[in-house]
């Protein structure tokens, strides 16, 4: 751990997050969400941005890692370094621009200059600092790594490594640079940033929900014929997708069981895009670019703050108990035709954000839930398919679409992150020590 | 330059268009817009609607007509019931595009009181661009675009017609 302060010391989370319910406190109690944006926003690694939004020395974009500030940066040796965007001065923002490309970054309030890797370069009227410039750097977050192109950070210097971290769902982020026949997807597209009045918890709970969209999209469904009508709205007995647990907090609803044919997910014939069929099927071989034209992108959560929604890269961004971020972007795949990237854009302002065709719903869904969960609060269950849910080969947990099987798996986890590494698993406790 | 009735007639239609959009008469707004519509809410100043950033809402005729498909379920939960809006408009520009097409510039506040969840009153300032046409003695809109000041957000929940 960081520190031996705690804020989390006091709350007793396994009297909170029981196997088949949670209590509402855990979306509500501001204590609670100081706990979180320790032990899960400091001291673990929380997703950042692509490598494809600061393809060149001095690129920089602006995030925040829970609620700290900070700007992720390319330096001229090509590595990427994540800093606090607060001048080690006298705490102004130093990186006030969105994005953009910098060789210096000049605090405006005294004039403090740093380096792309956060070194204090310079000083106004140096005759009174009387300072050591390699002590006055700005704060760097300890450990910066990727994959894929997915960049991550931890604040915290023993963090477990990335791969601890991602285990098994590596493969999720595979399959989503998949899509492109050259391996790699572009996050040139810009965000919009949705604000939603609910806790930051419902989002990576919901997105991975398969029981809620018949009752909370149904006028999607009225309005739009898409391949939604195959993947989730038909009865219980003939859904074939699934609800998946891959542990370490990441989970997935797999909808390719239900595509019975290629870019059936893309919602259009194969025949619509052929080149893109074309490249992939030489680019993965026939077999494995079959697989890929009928299986389409992955719909899974990367804990704690990364959604891979299919063809959109998903951020969420706690902001506070009752009030967070789903900010998005189109996933655009690298070595297509610009059109195939068309049809990403468009599909991506149609499902996401504030006038979305989908989003929109949950957000009011979400916004009521948050209301409901006022004052003393009470339970909400999670039990839904816990017995029919099965363990594959891989160790994945797979349950009916329409169960809570990646929900269960999101509040495993995090029950482990928040109880600490005293109480938690025997491995992640050596890592911590 | 245009004329005094130019202009009553290009005011006109912004209060009639305001009115429909405040009391979610989603039909009867709709009917507002050519084939060529183009309805557009971008996400940062000075986007262009083809370079390829996201936009808050990008919608060409067919999708206009999906969005409001999709509101007039009845279902549409984000709307059920509609916000309660009423818009002030004001400093209208306008320019002749052609015999009979207008560029009309206005600024626009929007009160939004947000019934269907949290009660809370939200407000929506913007510059608002529209592209008029006088067809068969009507005016008509094919383009409306919705520069808001915020549009960089965070932006909440924007489900009903802006």
């Amino acid at each position: 751990m960081l520190d031996n302060s705690r804020p989390s010391e006091g709350i007793r989370f396994e009297e909170l997050i029981l196997d088949d319910r949670v209590h509402s406190t855990l979306y509500t109690d501001s204590e609670v969400f100081e706990a979180e944006m320790d032990s899960i926003f400091r001291n673990g690694w929380v997703f950042i941005c692509h490598d494809s939004e600061i393809p060149k020395a001095g690129d920089f974009v602006r995030r925040n890692v829970g609620r700290d500030p900070v700007f992720a940066v390319r330096g001229r040796d090509g590595e990427i370094s994540v800093i606090v965007n607060r001048c080690a001065h006298r705490g102004n923002i130093i990186c006030q621009e969105e994005r953009g490309n910098a060789k210096a970054f000049v605090c405006q309030y005294h004039g403090w200059a740093y380096d792309t890797k956060g070194g204090l370069v310079d000083v106004p009227y140096p005759a009174g600092f009387k300072g050591d410039f390699s002590c006055h750097g700005l704060e760097r977050l300890a450990k910066v790594d990727s994959y894929q192109g997915f960049v991550f950070a931890s604040f915290n210097p023993t963090v477990p490594s990335l791969g601890d971290h991602l285990g098994r769902a590596t493969e999720l982020i595979d399959r989503a640079v998949e899509m492109s026949p050259v391996g790699r997807i572009n996050l040139s597209g810009g965000w919009v940033r949705h604000q939603l009045n609910c806790n930051w918890k419902m989002l990576p709970e919901n997105d991975t929900d398969g029981y809620h969209v018949n009752f909370v999209h149904p006028s999607f469904a009225q309005a739009i014929r898409s391949n939604y009508d195959e993947a989730v709205l038909q009865d219980e007995e003939s859904l074939k997708s699934e609800a998946k647990d891959w542990g370490n907090g990441h989970t997935e609803l797999n909808f390719s069981p239900s595509y019975s044919r290629p870019l059936e997910w893309f919602g259009c014939a194969e025949d619509r895009y052929p080149s893109y069929s074309k490249a992939l099927r030489e680019a993965y071989g026939q077999e494995k670019g079959d697989k890929i034209l009928l299986d389409g992108p992955p719909h899974a959560v990367i804990f704690p703050n990364l959604f891979l929604g299919e063809m959109n890269i998903v951020r969420f961004e706690p902001v506070a108990p009752g009030v967070c971020l789903h900010i998005h972007t189109p996933m655009y795949l690298e070595g297509v035709d610009d059109d195939v990237n068309q049809r990403i854009l468009r599909q991506s302002e149609g499902a996401l954000g504030p006038t979305a065709f989908l989003l929109a719903d949950d957000s009011v869904i979400a916004e009521r839930t948050q209301l409901a969960l006022a004052g003393k609060g009470g339970w909400l269950d999670l039990s839904r398919g816990a017995e029919r849910e099965v363990t594959d080969d891989n160790g994945v947990v797979v349950g009916h679409l329409t169960d809570e099987t990646s929900n269960r798996g999101f509040w495993r986890h995090y029950k482990q992150v928040m109880q600490g590494p005293d109480q938690s698993s025997p491995t992640a406790a050596a890592a911590a020590a | 330059m245009v004329t005094i009735e130019e202009r009553l007639r290009v005011e006109e239609f912004l209060f009639k268009e305001a009115r429909l959009a405040d009391e979610s008469r989603y039909s009867e707004w709709e009917a507002l817009a050519e084939d060529d519509m183009h309805y557009w809410v971008p996400a940062e100043a000075g986007q262009d609607p083809d370079d390829g950033r996201i936009s808050i809402l990008n919608d060409n005729r067919t999708r206009l007509a999906t969005r409001i498909r999709q509101l007039n379920t009845g279902v549409r939960h984000a709307q059920v019931p509609p916000s309660r809006m009423c818009r002030i408009i004001s400093n209208v520009e306008i320019e002749t595009i052609a015999d009979g097409e207008y560029f009309v510039r206005s600024n626009v506040v929007l009160y939004e009181y947000r019934i269907q969840a949290d009660k809370k009153m939200e407000v929506w300032p913007a510059r608002v661009e529209h592209k008029l046409r006088m067809r068969d003695g009507e005016m008509k809109m094919f383009s409306k675009h919705i520069h808001l000041l915020n549009s960089e957000g965070p932006v909440r929940g924007l489900s009903f017609i802006i």
